[in-house]
């Protein structure tokens, strides 16, 4: 080890972007999750159909930082 | 950990082994849902639903007996009232038919008991009134004999008498 | 428990613990090598879950009763959950009638293979090759398109997805073309990754958490850094726990989504 490398950052750098990928869903599903909350508690009578559209929500979602996973994966 | 590049993106490569037995399970797990267990467990739920149905029913209909029954009884039970009101009625009429012919029946009889009654005491009106004329010539006779006797003193108030007695008995018997 | 990190077990020597690769998710055949009909580990595993789902659920529907037990309870519940919490509540319950023994098929298949990454033994879940997800995607793709054609027409439901209405020109030429790759590619490709990624994801976590469990708390000689060791069990257990989640919420939202792509073939309604 050398003087230029002397504080080695070893792994993947695709980890980072894995984790850079992951704000953008996070800050969506929290969003998502307190609109939710928001609309049961103002119409508790449609709960059920709320909950349905929150995951499906949830699920479009999920997908964008899973690319990010993908994307970390595939360098693997 | 090995960084094998071609692995990472080997993931997303199906292989042809892979997707036969896939496709294989996929269509054994689907046929038997289809087939056996999806219609085994409606049929379960269509027969809970139609047992539960079916008592719900079998209650109406015994409730719709139970009302039929009563209604049924209640008309009998005013028919029956009818029946006795009219039974009544006509035993009334009948009764206070008879007791009119009866009384009608009576009063005839009391008239025809009158009349005989008055007939017979004409009759023997008449009968005695033929015997009392006959005895009031001789009684008159009697009497007038006794009176000549003893009052003849005074010839004219006796002829006076006589004559006027006379008279009387013309008149009586013409009349 | 960790068998699935034992292949590098001789090359990792004790340099490190064996944490888990992408290799895991590749085994080499182990039947049948070379012909289409090879079995590796996951396939085996899948085979295996596919038999135990099927045997289970047969007997339940054989033996199944007019009054439930504990058992029967247990299974129909979940039938009518997805009967009437997915498939009519998304699509209505004329609508759905059809779609139910479909999902319900998705439903209970990818639940079982999905618990197959924390049963002992077994370790991975049979969903974890992108072939599995991908069969169901495209089941789910076939379904939709059917159905598009049968309620709309094909050339009618290819002018509502390029054409749809009240939407001006200018965004159309944009908007045209994003539909139908939706609906040619983008649906199916999405609910393939997001079944098969969380997958891996979780097979990762979990695996990795053993890994360093096996390696602070046994391999170790140090008794130093046994409580780290500890404490990657205890981050195991939660993933654990985590995953059951998972297998159940990646089930639900598979299913789910499939009944509103289906859903979105059929003309409007209300």
């Amino acid at each position: 080890m050398d003087i230029i490398t002397l504080a080695e950052v070893a792994g993947n750098i695709s980890v980072l972007g894995y984790g850079v990928a992951a704000i953008g869903p996070g800050i969506g599903m929290g969003i998502l999750v307190g609109k939710a909350l928001e609309s049961t508690a103002r119409q508790p009578e449609v709960a059920g159909r709320i909950q349905t559209l929150m995951f499906i929500g949830l699920a479009l979602i999920e997908l964008l930082g899973l690319l990010g996973f993908v994307a970390f994966v595939m360098t693997m | 950990m090995p960084l094998a590049e071609k692995n990472g993106i080997a993931l997303f490569l199906p292989e042809t082994y892979d997707i036969v037995w896939s496709l294989v399970i996929l269509v054994v797990i689907a046929v038997c849902f289809y087939k056996y267990i999806m219609p085994k467990f409606q049929a379960v739920f269509d027969a809970r639903a139609a047992k539960i149905e079916g008592r719900m029913e079998q209650a109406e209909k015994a409730q719709k007996d139970a009302d039929e029954a009563k209604k049924k009884y209640e008309d009998q039970l005013s028919q029956a009232r009818v029946e006795a009101s009219k039974i009544r009625d006509d035993a009334r009429a009948e009764a206070s038919h008879i007791i009119a012919d009866a009384r009608s029946r009576a009063e005839s009889d009391a008239a025809q008991i009158t009349e005989n009654a008055q007939r017979s005491i004409e009759s023997q009106q008449k009968q005695a009134l033929v015997s009392l004329k006959g005895e009031v010539g001789t009684l008159a006779t009697a009497l007038a004999g006794k009176i000549l006797g003893s009052e003849l003193s005074s010839s004219a108030t006796q002829t006076q008498m006589l004559d006027k007695m006379i008279d009387e008995m013309d008149a009586d018997s013409n009349k | 428990m960790v068998s699935q990190v034992s292949t590098q077990l001789v090359l990792a020597a004790k340099a490190g613990p064996e944490l888990p690769s992408v290799d895991d998710f590749l085994p080499d055949p182990i039947l049948f090598q070379g012909t289409p009909f090879a079995i590796n580990r996951i396939i085996l595993i899948r085979i295996v879950a596919t038999i135990v789902l099927l045997l289970v659920m047969c007997i339940t529907a054989k033996r199944a009763k007019l009054v439930p037990g504990r058992w029967q309870g247990l299974i129909e519940t979940l039938l009518e959950f997805v009967r009437d919490n997915i498939v009519y509540q998304v699509m209505g319950e004329e609508r759905g009638r059809r779609y139910v023994p479909m999902i319900t098929t998705l439903f209970f298949t990818i639940f079982v293979f999905n618990l197959c990454g924390i049963i002992p033994g077994m370790n991975m879940a049979a969903t974890a090759t992108v072939t599995m997800p991908l069969v169901f995607a495209l089941w789910t793709f076939v379904q939709y398109w059917i159905a598009a054609c049968r309620e709309k027409g094909f050339l009618q439901y290819l002018r509502g997805e390029l054409m749809p209405p009240g939407v001006p020109l200018p965004i159309d030429i944009i908007l045209g073309p994003i539909n139908l790759l939706e609906a040619l590619i983008i649906r199916p490709f999405s609910l393939t990754v997001r079944l098969f990624a969380n997958m891996i994801a979780g097979h990762l976590l979990v695996a990795t958490c053993l890994a360093f469990t096996q390696f602070y708390l046994i391999e170790a000689s140090n008794w130093a850094v046994k409580p780290v060791g500890v404490l990657w069990l205890l981050g195991g257990f939660a993933f654990v726990c985590f995953e059951m989640f998972v297998a159940a919420l990646q089930a639900y939202v598979f299913s789910i989504l499939s009944t509103v792509y289906i859903n979105q073939s059929y003309p409007e309604v209300e």
